[in-house]
């Protein structure tokens, strides 16, 4: 499992270099912008920080499923499916190297973005000022409270419901191949499996109770989330086994 | 022939395309330690049978045994299946081909795919997306034939091969001949393969329409192999169907 995962890695190894080269040179110039108290810089520094967050972790498991795509509509799926390896453990490493990268890419952007606040905090002293206005501005005329745990938990809870899209994207791409077995028209018949699993995904989700406790809800949707990514996951995996023709 | 000499069993194994049979009940058993050389023109459904004994394509209808076990994890420890396309991944280089096999098969000898290479006059540094044809039938030939496996499928191993490389390929897939392995090899070039086959198998249109040992054929009816093939794909092929 972890060679396949190694190579799962690789597969995607270039576009997240090239991440990680785009969010340092940003980063760059969010801190020239700080030490050198130069705001414009900073401020653009600050928005493509934020746009490669949002679009690394999105794209991250946007790879995922075209890797996925290609490796079942092309004749690279043999370099796959002649090792002996079983269908769930082939799929198990695309879905596991692909979670683990989106949950390392959001740990990764939520840790630069605690530091770039800290350094601008510590060096211009504004961001902090800027953050207790807006505190108040919210509890004034919100009555929300922006309390730590729940803005992780909601960072969490939007991570794991990539993943889920992610595991739900590669249910529908392995039906099509597996049906359609890389024909014409299988892309177009992957997108429109999706859109119907996903209406059936959250029509699973939405038999979650809501609790007066936010929070508890929002674990509890975590939760069955990931349940039912695990169960999407063995369905998929035994469609590979016992279904599909590379 | 009995059980226990048959590595491989397919039992009336059916494969359809958009309702066209690519492989028609074919019912065959294959023997340890022999070479056989699997026939037939283009679309007569040498290469889905082999992709299904390689486990890459599920049969519609009937049944593969490997050693008396259905086609799976186990059995692809032990298969080594060259196929006519190029299948590796853009990025590899030929040492990374290497890399791969020695991660996922326990049969891989490194050391014999660095011979292998250098027989066929392949670097390790060159880029898989970057061979000719040529080169790139080579180093599908190196990477398979690098496996101590117990059953290789070669599917057309001499297509895009230039004339003078042939005979070079032929004896290192040759070389691995032993009495616990067995060659499937798939050729247009029936000569080529009459001198290295101990047995024949025909097929047509998906159906198998023979199958043979060379030897009986020659002593019992007086024929060659490519007597044969001439019979059965030739003139007066469609009434041996």
């Amino acid at each position: 499992m972890l060679k396949l995962m190694k190579y799962e890695f690789r597969k995607s190894a270039s576009s997240k270099l090239i991440l990680l080269v785009l969010t340092a040179v940003f980063e760059l110039a969010f801190l020239g912008g700080v030490f050198f108290k130069g705001y414009n810089l900073m401020g653009t520094g600050m928005m493509f920080l934020i746009l490669c967050a949002f679009f690394g972790v999105f794209y991250i498991g946007l790879e995922g499923i075209m890797t996925l795509y290609r490796d079942l509509n092309s004749k690279q799926s043999y370099m796959l499916f002649l090792t002996p390896k079983s269908s769930y453990e082939i799929l198990g490493a695309k879905i596991l190297e692909n979670g683990i990268s989106i949950l390392m890419a959001g740990a990764f952007f939520i840790v630069l973005a605690v530091f770039d606040l800290t350094v601008a905090t510590l060096c211009i002293g504004g961001a902090k000022e800027l953050m207790d206005s807006i505190r108040q501005i919210m509890d004034i005329r919100l009555n929300i409270k922006i309390v730590s745990d729940a803005v992780i938990l909601s960072v969490f809870a939007s991570l794991v419901s990539w993943i889920s899209i992610v595991v739900i994207a590669d249910m529908a791409v392995i039906l099509s191949a597996s049906v359609l077995a890389g024909k014409k028209g299988s892309g177009i018949a992957a997108f429109a499996l999706f859109l119907i699993l996903s209406w059936l995904f959250s029509q699973m989700l939405n038999l979650v109770p809501a609790f007066d406790n936010m929070n508890l809800t929002m674990i509890l949707e975590i939760a069955v989330s990931l349940v039912l990514s695990v169960i999407f996951y063995f369905i998929s995996g035994w469609i590979m086994e016992k279904k599909l023709s590379v | 022939m009995n059980d226990m000499e048959n590595v491989l069993e397919s039992i009336g194994v059916t494969k359809n395309y958009a309702g066209k049979a690519a492989v028609d009940n074919v019912s065959l058993k294959l023997e340890t330690g022999l070479v056989y050389a699997m026939l037939g023109p283009n679309g007569s459904g040498k290469t889905t049978w082999m992709k299904m004994v390689a486990g890459l394509v599920k049969p519609g209808k009937g049944e593969i045994l490997y050693k008396g076990k259905a086609i799976g994890k186990e059995s692809k420890k032990e298969i080594a299946y060259m196929s006519t396309e190029p299948y590796f991944y853009s990025w590899m280089t030929v040492a990374d081909v290497g890399r791969y096999y020695q991660d996922f098969f326990e049969d891989f000898s490194m050391e014999k795919y660095h011979q292998m290479l250098k027989r066929m006059e392949l670097t390790e540094e060159l880029k898989t997306k970057k061979l000719s044809t040529g080169m790139m039938a080579k180093l599908k030939i190196a990477v398979t034939m690098a496996r101590n496996a117990k059953l290789y499928l070669l599917d057309e191993p001499l297509n895009g091969i230039d004339l003078l490389a042939r005979d070079e390929i032929m004896k290192s897939i040759l070389e691995v001949i032993d009495p616990d392995v067995t060659l499937v090899i798939s050729s247009h070039l029936v000569d080529e393969l009459e001198r290295v086959a101990d047995a024949a198998i025909f097929m047509k249109e998906g159906k198998m329409v023979r199958q043979c040992m060379v030897e009986e054929l020659r002593s019992s009816e007086k024929k060659s192999v490519v007597d044969l093939y001439r019979e059965i794909y030739g003139h007066g092929g469609e009434e041996l169907c």
